[in-house]
């Protein structure tokens, strides 16, 4: 069931990056909406499935872009690996923590992007790297953090839904 | 410690799999499937973009806004109609305007063979500047066509899939466009900054060269038909100590809001290499 919804919903987010979220632009930063989705999923405990999601979403991703296909599948992978570590945590259940994931998670996929980009041979300005698009990402990922995080979850209960005791 | 053995497990099984793919891409050989998942991707892309486009103009033509919001408070229901009609109309009107000047580009450069293509999406990536078209290997579209509008050029088919294709524009840092000045007849080469400043850089330092110079095309190294437009100069960096000078130029087109670009499709450009 998980399958059915969150591969066309993955596919969809990708389509809405580019065609929409792109042109929503603080400096030159955007939301990344699959890594939203990911690490949103990865918070509330069902890590193996958000690791298969960051695959699918990043594959996803690729296509719609000129880095090489797998690429960003291997980020969100890892990145959703590191959030799996946040499961059961004493401070779990602070509701501040899904922003605090969010923001280490987004620097990670920038840093590792930029990174990778360096390696391929691309050219990076990393003050504007930095300035531009890796702080202002970050940002509005923090502030899409709360909402992305009680979306998911309200998705996630009505695939698989709270057992009830009688 | 099991759960997390597993959970590692899957973790390196995945990142495996991606590299897998990665190299399979890299070979080409998952290209029918990339054409395969792109085709639906690229017509529902295009779908949304014209939508989202519908929107953010009416969101930007404030009198337009107001005067239907004026009409809303006396006849809701009709102007619910006349809003969608209104909608309709303005992005047909825009898009009339845009293709009547696309086409009068075109006929003026009788020499070239256009094809006209939508602009369905921006790359995924904020680190690499290239968009989507919505014309691929079934319209014929070939790597390394070049791509303009009315105003100058946008930039070079980069990636082809079957209905849609990556355009390479000339704000990114690995594009190679060979120029010359209009006025002072120096060559030069563009190399644009991922800041989306544009340089021309390797001018010869004889040259005297003053804001507002046009920078065309030179057509050298077969890349690019010459005499396209790519910008005017808006500043000179000149060090007695270097080689040559650079200027900063403006792009002809604005390239944050693309919307209808031409194609040229019988123009056969000789093969590229990428900046080192």
């Amino acid at each position: 069931m998980a399958y059915i919804i969150s591969l066309p919903l993955l596919a969809l987010l990708t389509i809405l990056q580019s065609a929409v979220f792109n042109d929503l632009k603080l400096l030159d930063g955007r939301t990344d909406l699959i890594l939203l989705f990911v690490v949103a999923w990865g918070i509330h405990g069902r890590s193996r499935e958000a690791m298969i999601w960051g695959l699918a979403g990043g594959l996803f991703l690729d296509l719609l872009s000129g880095l090489p296909l797998g690429i960003t599948s291997m980020i969100l992978v890892l990145i959703a690996y590191l959030v799996s570590f946040t499961e059961g945590r004493f401070w779990e259940a602070n509701f501040l923590m899904p922003m605090g994931v969010m923001m280490g998670a987004s620097i990670v996929f920038h840093i590792l992007s930029l990174s990778i980009l360096f390696l391929l041979g691309k050219s990076i300005e990393m003050d504007y790297a930095l300035v531009r698009i890796m702080l202002p990402s970050t940002f509005i990922n923090l502030i899409l953090a709360l909402p992305a995080t009680q979306l998911i979850k309200l998705l996630i209960n009505s695939i698989y839904p709270p057992e009830v005791k009688i | 410690m099991r759960r997390i053995g597993t959970r590692t497990l899957l973790a390196v099984t995945l990142i495996l799999l991606a590299a897998g793919i990665l190299l399979l891409s890299e070979g080409g050989i998952l290209q029918p499937v990339e054409d395969l998942i792109l085709r639906p991707i690229s017509s529902i892309q295009g779908w949304v973009a014209v939508r989202f486009s519908a929107i953010r103009d009416l969101i930007n033509s404030p009198t337009d806004l107001a005067e239907l919001r004026a009409r809303n408070a006396e006849l809701e229901l009709e102007v619910a109609q006349l809003q969608q009609e209104i909608i309709g109309l303005q992005e047909q009107v825009a898009e009339a305007q845009i293709l009547s000047s696309l086409l009068n580009y075109a006929r003026s450069q009788p020499e070239n063979r256009y094809m006209a293509a939508n602009i369905i999406g921006k790359d995924t990536s904020p680190f690499i500047r290239s968009v989507w078209m919505d014309r691929g290997s079934d319209a014929g579209i070939q790597q390394g066509m070049p791509i303009v509008t009315e105003r100058g050029l946008v930039g070079r088919v980069e990636e082809v899939f079957a209905n849609g294709s990556r355009i390479q524009l000339i704000t990114d840092p690995e594009i190679i466009v060979n120029v010359r000045l209009q006025n002072s007849r120096a060559d030069g080469a563009l190399a644009p900054q991922l800041s989306g400043e544009i340089w021309v850089d390797l001018i010869d330092q004889d040259v005297n060269i003053g804001p507002g110079e046009l920078v065309l095309t030179s057509g050298l190294g077969g890349g690019y038909p010459s005499d396209i437009p790519v910008g005017e100069v808006i500043s000179v960096r000149k060090r007695d100590y270097e080689l040559f000078q650079q200027v900063v130029i403006q792009p002809s087109v604005d390239l944050d809001n693309l919307e209808i670009v031409l194609i040229i499709t019988n123009f056969q450009p000789l093969p590229f290499e990428t900046n080192p």
